[in-house]
């Protein structure tokens, strides 16, 4: 049986590869499957309906709220003008040397990498920086990796990611903290390496363009002006909080959402902006808290004692149990979380990572090395993932063009994180 | 009304030079939320500094190639190694433009060739020399004021149109480039900028 779930996975994935489904509704199917492959009843105890459909979708809850506070948050730094004075003041204070306006906008995707993720983090940080770059000559393509690499230096301290991994490998959140402070050196040692060698490789480009000049006026926005220099401190605020005086997430979340809204606005237009901002938070949420819901629903088919009980076998024959061959085997690996592929940790990889735990193949925490590693490659790399797609169609290239030019950086940083993994957990 | 706010007219021409300046500056990022007198004393600053620029010599590999039209460039710098890529195909489609215009006395034939030379001329000019400090000491644009203390602020967009303003005066131009630009982004279809792809979400 336990061929048969892995067959049923595989067609997942390529039903997820090649767009058929899209992958929440993917892995919703494939849990219900799997929970009938494994023998589980219609209802009652270790059911289809009761355990895997009714427990499976708020498993991650919390996750899910982190995930709104967090977007909340990064919609008030937009709208309060925070994130686009971050970057002005970076364009204008190091404009003559690209790869210090690069490096600017590095450190401010990093910041808001660490309050929200996916595409709208790549907006928040993308949408002035990016253009700010190719502006003062920053090629395109090494623009676009600039965000995304800056994002990922940040996801080792995204609190929703904390979270998710705490909830669904159901490991303290210390524990989760513990080994994202270990990988973040290798994310930042990573791009900054990027940033300075693919900017010293490429040089600077500047472009006659005929999309410089508008043929209309555009349309003025509401004129901000930049935000006080205090209250760019706001993306700063969860993470002190939660890293430096271990705050639990939500409330460190909520801290930053205060801290940008009374730093910025005036008594009273702060509820008007709350709500505003709130509903607008919901919108940028929407497509990560559905994911939230099929991984949960996934997480619970594969943990069924059926799934367990068919799988384990398998799985234990092809884990490598040597720390040498563990690294080198996962690291080898690596491509299989792009695409949409089976190692995607917000996809059928977390499926794997439950399986995995459950049938005791590796520690829960030598689990979480694993997919925390894939994870820095899937944010930056994947030319299927949102930030990618963003920032490379917002700079004018091709999300492979993006990919090929990053994937040797995020690469690395997997492997650094495989070897740190098999060094203190196996 | 500023120049900025004006309505877009079917004649680009309409629109002086330090208009379509003043265009190129609010359209570069940064610059989104700037007082328009401002990114007009800026486009004023620029094109001056651009104009009295002595002539440069291109020293950089020129290449020639089509394909400018598909990604909407008529020319383009590198810098390693340093190199001028010339579109062929934008090339020829602005000398058609400026024919169906009658725009010929402005930009006599062959003109916008020697242009884009001019114009990333002046970007390896800039990017190799220290012309670039002294057009920021010319914009007067501060990053920082802490009493005394003054941090020169860089201006987004103004070397490009410093760089339109030299190819304009070097090559005996009758109007800037940019406006030849503007023509060419309707004619070619990309006249507004990107969206911001705001709405551009998949999938995580």
């Amino acid at each position: 049986m336990g061929v048969v779930i892995l067959l049923v996975m595989a067609a997942g994935v390529a039903a997820m590869l090649t767009r058929k489904l899209p992958t929440a509704f993917a892995l919703v199917l494939l849990a219900v499957v799997i929970a009938f492959l494994s023998g589980a009843p219609l209802t009652g105890e270790n059911s289809v309906l009761d355990t895997v459909l009714q427990e499976g979708a708020p498993a991650l809850a919390a996750t899910m709220v982190a995930i709104i506070l967090g977007s909340w948050l990064g919609r008030l730094l937009d709208e309060t003008g925070i994130a686009g004075t971050l970057v002005r003041k970076i364009v204008e204070f190091g404009g003559d040397r690209p790869t210090v306006v690069a490096l600017g906008v590095l450190a401010v995707s990093a910041l808001v990498g660490t309050v929200t993720g996916s595409a709208p983090a790549a907006m928040l940080a993308g949408i002035i920086g990016i253009p700010a770059m190719v502006a003062v000559g920053v090629p395109k393509v090494t623009a676009a990796g600039t965000v995304l690499m800056g994002i990922a230096v940040g996801v080792p301290f995204e609190l929703p990611v904390w979270q998710f991994f705490s909830t669904a490998l159901d490991l303290p959140v210390d524990t989760v903290r513990g080994f994202m402070v270990k990988l973040f050196p290798f994310a930042l040692v990573a791009a900054v390496a990027y940033v300075v060698i693919e900017n010293r490789r490429r040089g600077t480009e500047h472009a006659w363009s005929l999309k410089s000049v508008a043929a209309k006026p555009a349309p003025r926005r509401e004129r901000l002006g930049d935000a006080p220099w205090y209250a760019l401190l706001a993306p700063v605020v969860p993470l002190v909080l939660a890293l430096g005086l271990e705050v639990a997430i939500i409330p460190s979340l909520l801290a930053g959402v205060v801290y940008a809204l009374v730093t910025t606005t005036r008594p009273g237009e702060m509820n008007k902006r709350l709500l505003r901002t709130l509903y607008g938070g919901f919108e940028v949420a929407a497509p990560p808290l559905a994911l939230f819901v099929a991984i949960g629903i996934l997480l619970a088919a594969v943990k069924l004692p059926g799934a367990v009980e068919a799988l384990e076998p398998l799985m234990k024959a092809v884990s490598p149990q040597n720390p040498v061959l563990f690294v080198l085997v996962f690291t080898l690996l690596v491509p299989l979380c792009l695409y949409r592929g089976p190692l995607n940790v917000f996809g059928l990889g977390a499926g794997i990572a439950g399986v995995l735990i459950a049938t005791g193949i590796y520690p829960a925490v030598a689990v979480l090395g694993m997919a925390t590693s894939y994870n820095q490659v899937f944010g930056v790399a994947d030319p299927t993932s949102t930030q990618t797609v963003w920032a490379a169609q917002y700079a004018g290239v091709s999300p492979q063009q993006v990919m090929v030019r990053t994937l040797p950086y995020v690469w690395l940083v997997a492997l650094g994180g495989m070897c740190v993994t098999a060094a203190l957990y196996l | 009304m500023t120049l900025q706010d004006a309505p877009a007219t079917a004649d680009p021409a309409a629109t002086d030079d330090i208009g379509w300046a003043v265009r190129l500056l609010a359209a570069t990022p940064t610059h989104e939320h700037r007082d328009p007198e401002l990114l007009r004393h800026w486009a004023r600053t620029a094109d001056a500094f651009g104009a009295a620029l002595a002539p440069v010599a291109c020293s950089a590999r020129i290449v020639e190639s089509d394909g400018g039209l598909a990604h909407g460039l008529l020319a383009r710098y590198t810098s390693r190694p340093p190199t001028v890529e010339l579109f062929t195909d934008t090339i020829a489609l602005a000398e058609r433009v400026v024919d169906a215009r009658g725009w010929r006395a402005w930009y006599p034939a062959g003109s916008v060739r020697a242009a884009a030379l001019a114009h990333e001329a002046v970007h390896a000019h800039l990017h190799h020399g220290p012309a670039r400090a002294a057009l920021k000491r010319a914009l007067g644009h501060h990053a920082l004021r802490l009493g005394r203390l003054r941090v020169p602020g860089h201006v987004a967009g103004a070397e490009e149109v410093a760089a339109h303003a030299y190819a304009r005066t070097v090559c005996g131009l009758g109007r800037s480039p940019l406006l030849l630009t503007a023509a060419l982004a309707t004619e070619a279809g990309t006249g507004n900028l990107p969206s911001s792809a705001r709405d551009a979400r998949r999938e995580n």
